[in-house]
Order: C-alpha cells, then sequence, then structure tokens
C-alpha cells in the first residue's frame, strides 16, 4: 500500500491467506485431530491434517502379546465401536487356527455387533449434529445409546472397551434378560429414529448446512480407497457383509442403503438407513437364535495358531477394517497390521473441504465419522 | 423440479413448517418433563437423568470392577495359590505375584508348597479386561461390582494383598 | 479477488433483467392506477361509506406518582420528579435485571434439560436454585488474566462497553404504566436502536484486542451480522410505527390500547422478521456464528476468563431482554392487556387519582409485561435448543434477499393500505380508519382491511422472494441436492485446475 508500490489498487485486492490452527484442542475435531487450514476470509484454500497425537504403537505392542492379550487393544483403536474391533481380530484369529465357532456364538456376535454399530452411528449423529448446532439431538441420541450400552453391560460386564469376544465364542452365554432386553430396545428404538429425522431431515437449516457440501463422485472416493457409508453415499454398493461375507451374514436378509449425489446430506441419510438395516438384523438373529454352546471344544488353553498368515476384514460401523496376521506357530504373533477404516477416510478431508468455508470444515470432520484411536493406532 | 412445486409445498416452505415441526418435538418433551413424574433412567420417560450419588446405579452382575482376592470361607485362607497365570496372562503388567515355599506335613512325607507371601495390583493402569478373572485357576482374584476407585493420591491406586482381600473403603455420597 | 469477482459476475449474468424490472414496473402501475382513479374512487368510497362510530373514550390511567410521597418528605417537587425519583427506579431496576439476568441463565439453563431428557442443575439449593450464585461467587474468584499480546486496555475495556450499551438501555423500556417506567422520551424507539448497536463495538474490540485469529473471526462475523440484520429489523419495525404515529415507547403501547389491537395482528410480518431479526442481533441460535462453540470455540470471547467474561455473558442475556421487550412493546400491546383495567377496578375501585389505584395498577401493567417478556424469551430459548446454526454466508443471504426485500415490500404496501383507508377528509379513499386525537380507531372492518392486506402483502412478498432466490427458492429437495452437487463439482475442477497451476 505504500507509494512505490507498482500498482496499488492491485495490491490492496491482493490474496491474504492466514493459517489457522484448528485443533487438537478444539471442540469439534473429535478427539486429537490437528488441522491446519490456509483460510482466505473463510474460505479454506488449503488444509492439512496433523495425527499421531493418539499414537500409541497398539501394531507394535501386539507383537509382544500373546493372541488372547491382544483383543483388549482392538477395543481401544474404533473405542466407540470396540465390538466390532474385537470381532474382526477374534475371526481372523480363529480363521488362522480353523476354529469353528458354534452357530448361538455366532449369531450372538452378530447381534452385539449391530447393536455396536447402531451405537456407533449414535454417535456420530450427535457430534455431527452438535458441530452443525443442534445440540438437543446429541442428548436424544446418547439416551439411546445409553439403553444399547445397558445391554452390553449385562452381557459382558463393561460398557465401552468391552472385551466382548473370546478366540472361539464367548467367555459366558447371554444373560437371561438379555433377549427381553434388546427387544423392549427394538420396539422403542425406531420411533427415537423418526424423531431424529423430523428434527433434522427436512429441516431447512440442516439442508443448507449439508446439501451439496463435500460432493465425492464416487470414482474419487473409489481412487482415495473409501469404504463404509462415506463410499456407499457417493453411490458406490459396497459393503463386506454382502462383498465378502462373515460370520452368519449371508443368513439375514437386510438392505445396503446407497447414496446419490455423494454429499453430506447423503452420508447422513445412508447413516439413518442403516441404523433401522441393523435393527432388521438384530430382529432377524434374535427370532433365529440356536441353542448351544458359546464357546468351540477346540480350543486349547494356549493360543498357537500354525504358522501362516491371514487377511481378514469386516465391515465396521466407519468403513472395511481389516487385520493382517502373521503367525510364526509361536504364541504371539510375528506381525500385525490393521487397515484401519478412519486414517483412509480421513484422507478424503481435504478433498472435500477445499473451497468450502471454515464452519463447513466442522460440518465434514463430522460427516467422515472418525475416532483418533484408530487413525493413529 | 416443477412437479413438486405445488402451492402447497410453497406454503409449507413460507410458514417455516419444517422448523416447526421439530420444534414441536422440543416442546413436547419439556411439556412431558413438567408434568411427568419421574422416574431415573427410564428410557420412555422425559426425563432419562438418573442423579447418581444420589440414586445408585444398577450394576449388573458380571461388571468388571475393583479387583478382589477371595479367601476359601471355610478356612480364611487365601485361595491364591501363587500360580502367576493372571500375571503371565495381563497385557498391560499390572499384577506381580510373588511367592514362598513353606514345608508341611502331610502324613509321614515332608512336602513343599508354593505360598502366596505379597500381591500387587496396580489398578492405575488396569484397563479392567477380566483376562485375568477368567484365567484364575481357583476363583480366586474376582472383580468385583465396585466401580467408584477414585482415590486422592496416585500411590493409593496400587493395591497390595491386604486391600485386595479387604477391599477398600469406599466414601458412599448420600445426598 | 478473481474468484470473488468472478462469483459475483456469475450470479449478475445469472438473474434476468425482468427480474429486477419487473418488479419496478409493477409499483409504477399500482401508483399510476391511483394517481388516474384518485378522484372517481373518493366519490365511490364517500358513497358507500358508512359513519364511523365515535370513538370509544381513552382507558383509564392513574394519575397519582410517588413523586407527591417524596415531595411529602420535604424534598422540592423538581428534585423529586427528576432526581430522587428515577434514581429510585433505575437502582430498582438494575437490581431487578441483574437478578433476571441471573435467574435467565437458570431458566435457559433448566428449559434446555426440559427440552434434552435431563434434570439441569439440581445441587446446589432446593431444585438447583441457587445455581446462579454460585456461578458468580466462582467467576469473581477466578483470575483476570490478560492474554500476552493482547491490547491491554482495549482487551480490559471491551467488556465495559457492551455491558453499558446493554444496562444503559434500560431506562426507556416501558415496563409498566405511568411510574413502571423511568423514562419515557419523543425519540424512544430510534434511540433505543441507537444505543442497541454500540454495544458491537464491545464484541469488535474484544475481539480484536484479544490478538487471537479465532477471537478476530468472531468479530468480524458478529460485525457483519449485527449491520445487515440491524436494517431488516429497523424497516421491519416502520410497519407497527405507522400505526403507533409515535416513536415514544409508552406511546407506542397506549395507540394499542386505544385501538384495542396489538399490532401483531396488523402487521405479522413484520413481527416474524423483527424476531428473526432479534435473534440474529443478540446471537442468538439459529445465529450465533459469533460466538459458534463448534467452530470458532467461543468466539469474541475466547480469551476472556473470570468476571470479565461474566459481563459478555450478562451484556447478552440483557440484550435479549431489551429486545423481547422491544418486541412485546410494539408487537405485542407492552404492558396493556384486555380486561386489565376492569380488573384492577375491583381490587382498587375506579378513581385513578387514589394512591391504592396507582400502585395496583402499576403493579399488575409490570406483571403484564414481564409475562409477555418471559414468553417471548423462552421462545427464543426453544429456538435455540432445537434448530442448527446457519452458515455465514446463509446468514448474510437471509438478511439481504430475504428479510429486507420482504420487510420493504411490507413498509410500501401497509403504507399504501393506510392511505386508501383513511378517511377522505384526512387524505385517504375509503375512510375505514380515522385518526383522532388520542389515537388511531379501526373499526371491524379496518380490521378486516389490514387482514386481507396482510395476506396480499405476504403473497407479494413470497412472489418477491421467489424471483429474487431463483437457487435457493426451491421445495424440491432432490432437485436441489443435484443442482448443488453439480455446482461444487465445476468448483472442485476450477479449484484443481488453479492447484496444477
Amino acid at each position: 500500500m505504500s507509494s512505490d508500490a507498482p500498482n496499488a489498487s492491485e495490491h490492496v485486492f491482493e490474496h491474504t491467506e492466514m493459517l489457522l490452527n484448528m485443533g487438537p484442542q478444539h471442540p469439534s475435531t473429535h478427539g486429537v485431530l490437528r488441522v491446519l487450514l490456509k483460510l482466505d476470509g473463510e474460505t479454506v484454500v488449503d488444509l492439512d491434517c496433523d495425527i499421531g497425537y493418539l499414537h500409541r504403537g497398539v501394531e507394535k505392542i501386539c507383537e509382544h502379546d500373546t493372541y488372547p492379550m491382544i483383543t483388549p487393544y482392538f477395543d481401544r483403536l474404533d473405542y466407540v465401536a470396540a465390538i466390532n474391533g474385537d470381532l474382526v481380530y477374534v475371526e481372523a484369529v480363529e480363521r488362522l487356527m480353523g476354529v469353528e465357532v458354534p452357530r448361538k456364538a455366532q449369531y450372538l456376535r452378530v447381534i452385539l455387533a449391530e447393536l455396536q454399530r447402531i451405537t456407533s452411528h449414535l454417535l456420530w449423529l450427535a457430534t455431527h449434529a452438535l458441530d452443525i448446532g443442534a445440540a438437543t439431538i446429541f442428548l436424544y441420541t446418547f439416551r439411546e445409546r445409553e439403553e444399547i450400552l445397558k445391554i452390553i453391560e449385562n452381557f459382558i460386564g463393561a460398557r465401552l472397551t468391552t472385551h466382548a469376544f473370546r478366540i472361539g465364542g464367548f467367555e459366558w452365554d447371554a444373560n437371561p434378560e438379555f433377549e427381553r432386553d434388546v427387544r423392549a430396545f427394538l420396539d422403542m428404538f425406531p420411533g427415537r429414529i423418526d424423531e431424529y429425522e423430523t428434527i433434522l431431515s427436512e429441516n431447512r437449516i440442516w439442508l443448507a448446512r449439508t446439501v451439496g457440501i463435500g460432493v465425492l463422485s464416487a470414482e474419487n472416493a473409489i481412487d482415495i480407497g473409501l469404504t463404509g457409508p462415506v463410499l456407499r453415499a457417493s453411490g458406490v454398493k459396497y459393503d463386506v457383509r454382502r462383498a465378502a461375507p462373515y460370520s452368519t451374514y449371508p443368513e439375514f436378509d437386510f438392505e445396503i442403503p446407497i447414496g446419490e449425489t455423494g454429499d453430506t446430506y447423503d452420508r447422513y441419510l445412508v447413516r439413518m438407513q442403516e441404523m433401522r438395516q441393523s435393527i432388521r438384523i438384530v430382529q432377524q438373529a434374535l427370532d433365529g437364535l440356536p441353542e448351544g454352546d458359546v464357546m468351540a471344544a477346540r480350543v486349547p488353553r494356549v493360543i498357537k495358531p500354525p504358522a501362516g498368515e491371514v487377511f481378514h476384514t469386516n465391515e465396521s460401523p466407519k468403513g472395511e477394517i481389516g487385520v493382517y496376521l502373521v503367525s510364526d506357530g509361536t504364541n504371539t504373533p510375528y506381525r500385525l497390521r490393521v487397515r484401519p477404516p478412519c486414517f483412509v477416510n480421513l484422507q478424503a478431508l481435504k478433498q472435500l473441504a477445499i473451497g468450502h468455508l471454515m464452519a463447513d470444515v466442522v460440518a465434514l470432520i463430522g460427516t467422515v465419522d472418525i475416532v483418533l484411536g484408530e487413525v493413529d493406532r | 423440479m416443477s412437479e413438486r412445486r405445488s402451492i402447497g409445498s410453497i406454503l409449507r416452505r413460507l410458514f417455516l413448517v419444517d422448523l416447526i415441526k421439530g420444534l414441536a418435538v422440543t416442546l413436547r418433551y419439556s411439556a412431558r418433563a413438567l408434568v411427568e413424574p419421574r422416574d431415573g433412567a427410564n428410557p420412555l420417560q422425559s426425563i432419562y437423568t438418573a442423579q447418581y450419588p444420589k440414586e445408585r446405579p444398577n450394576i449388573p452382575e458380571r461388571w468388571r470392577g475393583a479387583p478382589k482376592l477371595n479367601n476359601d470361607p471355610r478356612t480364611g485362607e487365601s485361595l491364591c495359590t501363587a500360580c502367576n497365570v493372571c500375571a503371565l496372562v495381563c497385557p498391560v503388567d499390572v499384577i506381580q505375584v510373588s511367592h514362598a515355599s513353606r514345608e508341611f506335613r502331610d502324613g509321614e512325607k515332608v512336602k513343599k508348597k508354593k505360598v502366596l507371601t505379597t500381591f500387587v495390583f496396580d489398578t492405575s493402569r488396569c484397563m479392567f479386561c477380566g483376562l485375568c478373572q477368567d484365567n484364575c485357576p481357583t476363583l480366586c482374584l474376582e472383580l468385583t461390582q465396585e466401580f467408584e476407585l477414585a482415590v486422592d493420591s496416585r500411590a493409593g491406586l496400587v493395591w497390595d494383598r491386604e486391600m485386595l482381600e479387604k477391599g477398600i473403603n469406599v466414601v458412599t455420597y448420600k445426598k | 479477488m478473481n474468484r470473488a469477482w468472478g462469483n459475483f459476475a456469475q450470479r449478475r449474468k445469472g438473474a434476468t433483467v425482468s427480474s429486477i424490472v419487473r418488479p419496478g414496473l409493477v409499483s409504477f402501475a399500482v401508483s399510476l392506477f391511483l394517481c388516474v382513479f384518485d378522484a372517481p374512487l373518493r366519490e365511490v368510497a364517500a358513497q358507500t361509506q358508512t359513519q364511523a362510530p365515535p370513538p370509544p373514550p381513552s382507558p383509564v390511567v392513574p394519575t397519582w406518582s410517588p413523586v407527591e410521597l417524596i415531595e411529602s418528605l420535604g424534598v422540592s417537587h423538581g428534585f423529586a420528579e427528576y432526581v430522587v425519583l428515577p434514581a429510585i427506579q433505575f437502582a430498582v431496576l438494575l437490581a431487578a435485571i441483574l437478578t433476571a439476568v441471573a435467574y435467565l441463565v437458570y431458566l435457559e439453563r433448566k428449559v434446555a434439560a426440559f427440552i434434552q431428557a435431563r434434570l439441569g442443575p439440581m445441587r446446589v439449593g432446593p431444585v438447583g436454585l441457587l445455581q446462579p450464585l454460585a456461578d458468580g461467587l466462582k467467576l469473581l474468584a477466578k483470575e483476570d488474566l490478560v492474554p500476552q499480546g493482547a491490547d491491554r486496555l482495549v482487551f480490559l475495556f471491551a467488556p465495559v462497553i457492551a455491558i453499558t450499551a446493554a444496562l444503559g438501555l434500560l431506562v426507556l423500556v416501558p415496563f409498566g404504566a405511568a411510574w413502571g417506567t423511568v423514562t419515557d422520551i419523543n425519540i424512544g424507539l430510534l434511540f433505543l436502536l441507537a444505543v442497541a448497536s454500540v454495544g458491537v463495538f464491545g464484541i469488535v474490540l474484544a475481539g480484536w484486542a484479544s490478538n487471537s485469529k479465532y477471537a478476530l473471526m468472531g468479530a468480524m462475523r458478529s460485525s457483519a451480522q449485527l449491520v445487515s440484520y440491524e436494517v431488516a429489523v429497523g424497516m421491519a419495525l416502520i410497519g407497527p410505527l405507522l400505526f403507533a404515529r409515535s416513536l415514544s415507547m409508552q406511546e407506542i403501547v397506549e395507540a394499542q390500547r386505544f385501538t384495542g389491537l396489538w399490532f401483531v395482528v396488523l402487521q405479522p410480518l413484520a413481527f416474524a422478521i423483527y424476531f428473526i431479526g432479534s435473534l440474529a442481533e443478540t446471537n442468538r441460535a439459529p445465529f450465533d456464528l459469533p460466538e459458534a462453540e463448534s467452530e470458532l470455540v467461543a468466539g469474541f470471547h475466547v480469551e476472556y476468563s473470570g468476571f470479565r467474561w461474566a459481563i459478555f455473558f450478562m451484556a447478552e442475556y440483557t440484550n435479549i431482554i431489551i429486545t423481547s421487550a422491544i418486541a412485546v412493546t410494539v408487537f405485542l400491546g407492552g404492558w396493556s392487556f384486555p380486561g386489565l383495567e376492569t380488573a384492577v377496578s375491583w381490587i382498587a375501585g375506579t378513581d385513578p387519582s387514589t394512591p391504592l389505584y396507582s400502585v395496583v395498577f402499576t403493579l399488575a401493567t409490570l406483571g403484564v409485561f414481564t409475562v409477555k417478556v418471559a414468553l417471548l424469551i423462552y421462545v427464543v430459548m426453544w429456538i435455540r435448543w432445537t434448530l442448527p446454526r446457519y452458515r455465514y454466508d446463509q446468514l448474510m443471504d437471509l438478511g439481504w434477499k430475504w428479510l429486507i426485500p420482504v420487510s420493504l415490500a411490507n413498509i410500501l404496501i401497509t403504507a399504501l393500505a393506510f392511505l386508501l383507508a383513511m378517511r377522505p377528509d384526512q387524505g385517504g379513499v375509503f375512510g375505514l380508519l380515522e385518526v383522532t386525537k388520542n389515537g388511531l380507531w379501526i373499526g371491524w372492518t379496518g380490521t378486516a382491511w389490514f387482514i386481507a392486506v396482510n395476506i396480499a402483502t405476504f403473497t407479494v412478498a413470497a412472489w418477491l422472494l421467489k424471483k429474487l432466490n431463483r437457487t435457493s427458492w426451491t421445495t424440491d429437495i432432490d432437485a436441489l441436492r443435484r443442482a448443488e452437487a453439480q455446482k461444487r463439482a465445476g468448483r472442485l475442477a476450477t479449484a484443481t485446475e488453479r492447484g496444477a497451476r
């Protein structure tokens, strides 16, 4: 702006970009994510995620622990969907050992996993709505989540980091009230989803904040390697429960909801639909719950899988969670590697956010649904 | 785009029907909250809060809470055989078991037996996975329904054998 | 620069000439019609006009004032009326408002709790009634932190500006009849609006002096928001002022009492605009962008702690009280209520000059006003805990492209309708209302006329909004989503291109 500037007017209207540090202590980065934003006014010009604040070296720790001791660590990857994390690990070990899990245990696992999927989606909805400013949804969803946690707590003995499964089945059979409690929940829950949708789905402010925000085409989503609801919202019908079925999922009748445009609103709709589908699965599993044992008979006290390797994937609430396990025949794995859906999905954030306003970044972090325990491992 | 632009939808938009529907939900809640009698943590009621210290939570039987070392109810001796399985199976190494061997007479013979001397359980690092309890061969180590483990100092979180057998004195707030 | 200008140019290209010219043409045609057919219309009206019934007598307002009581203590009349009484009134008012603010926080927490299936504060005192006291003590005891690098003087002074602007306004709010109000000046409403906008200086300076990016962004949002919504709010108030024919707060109330109609009946659209605008002006959800917790952490007061933070909080709640009070005064009949005089006469007789009547009447009006304001504040809280938050640009859109055009249309049509409805000898046509010395008299025909006019205004406003907001005006969500997705894809392609370069 000084007089010796060659073209004063050009100088005045030059882009001035501001670097804004969002997190790791920020109310809506969902944990310890640090996002560096380059802003032009409030428009995001560039964005960089800085992760690792919650890195614990789980994969390395696992190399020193025996197979049963690793399960609790999988609770702590995606700590809001601990049961889904447990499931993929115990199934991987069972595949490696060739253990046949009793059908009752398989059904119970499906019920718990789907209930946990509902809790995870409820928590996502709670925080996503809170980020966009609808504070009340938060408390409503937490009430329903609490009901599921009570069911899990009565069955397993813990609420959040459950350590639900053992290699080969369950430690305990379901508690006597389990079926009654789950049925009571299933009766109540659909009405509650309707309530959330009454408040949000047609709300013009919600629409203004989500429609057309962070549009991701199917090609783009596949290129980045996204999985889970984020991918399905872009219109790709890929769900591990159907694409590479595990446990007893082929026996259940459910649909895979997909989106159309791949914007934030689609991701919202897909997750709301998934909760309804989870209810259907739980209902069918309860109706067809077989009798019998919940622990496989052939599981030795000291677990030493034969030398070999296995890559097993599951559909966790966030996406496709995979475990790559190499055994050298001893009682500890030679190598364990986790394919975390959150880490991969987070990579989409940059593409989603550029060109939007800073307020949208908050909504977009919510919509990819990350849990930092899994991103950082 | 045009087929849904009826008079009705335009009126709905102008009269904020979408917002009013949401507002009706919340108004219903607040109205019910004023008139309904309260019954803590019932999902069908308008108020879900259970006022914790006043209303005690219902702890499930299988709850994995504070650790405890059980004694044989007949003899009063510890059930622990100092086999060290719990310490081995713990993913975070919170348990330290030490033992002494003691001689005793079984009829004619003099036998040696492992006897528990100290047992240290560091609850500050425990993640309550329950593996120790699952693997205890004598049902000695047990995770109880006690959940109020807060203490004033970090040292208070390391429990010795005496604490594990008696349990800690939990201050129960009534108000 | 290029992008901003490009967007603007694109948008200009999108709007066709006719969408700008047509409203102008229509209003021109209307005025032409009025000019040409003015005289014949008047004749027709004069023939069909029914004789308006005489206006009802003015309702009774007490004449006794506590000034007499103070005078009887040996104080001169002038001193009693202009110094002692206002001082007492203001002291009582200040104490009442500060308590009210503290309990508004409590109320807000309770309202939020009941909406959210919770109980809210329950631990301090019976049902948590002493919670505000405990909070206040806690905040007083906290350290007064000034961040390093902050502009110390401005930082410390900003909350004072905010609270002064808020509390200073209280003298003009007509809490009750007669001596229920501290003072009444003839530019009351204008003064209120003017001083209320000084409060934003506190916010802007706080944000700037904090030397924090989040605070600065909060301050910028706040100033932009206030400037744009001030316009809409101001113009929304013009409609009812046509009927009140005065800017004095007491006279606005008297006008509604005399007419027997609350202006919300005559001006529902203006009330809606005022209400939405006042939500935005007081930074309440869904317009709480300056302090949007999930985006800006706490916005302009992110660096404040302890009692200075509490002062901002108090200013915010005082502003809510004041904007609600203005809404009640201008649209909801202020302290008046149908049948109030009768109810008072049961207790205190009918003689307006007795002290008893004066006290009972004033207290009754104070009560009515408080209840009305409380109800309005409840609605504000209720909205806050239900609706999500708008984005910054959408807020500006709503202000400039929806509220301001509608308020302009409202003024235009109301003024025209008012002119048409006046008696021919007073310069009107139909003679549905009469301007008397005491105020405006509107019979049932007049009321019906204005309700019809409102429906017309509503239609015109809808048409206008549709013309102005071609992109955001759609009731078909799916179509909107496809359009938005396309737009986004295009924008992303441009951004990627720019990045590649």
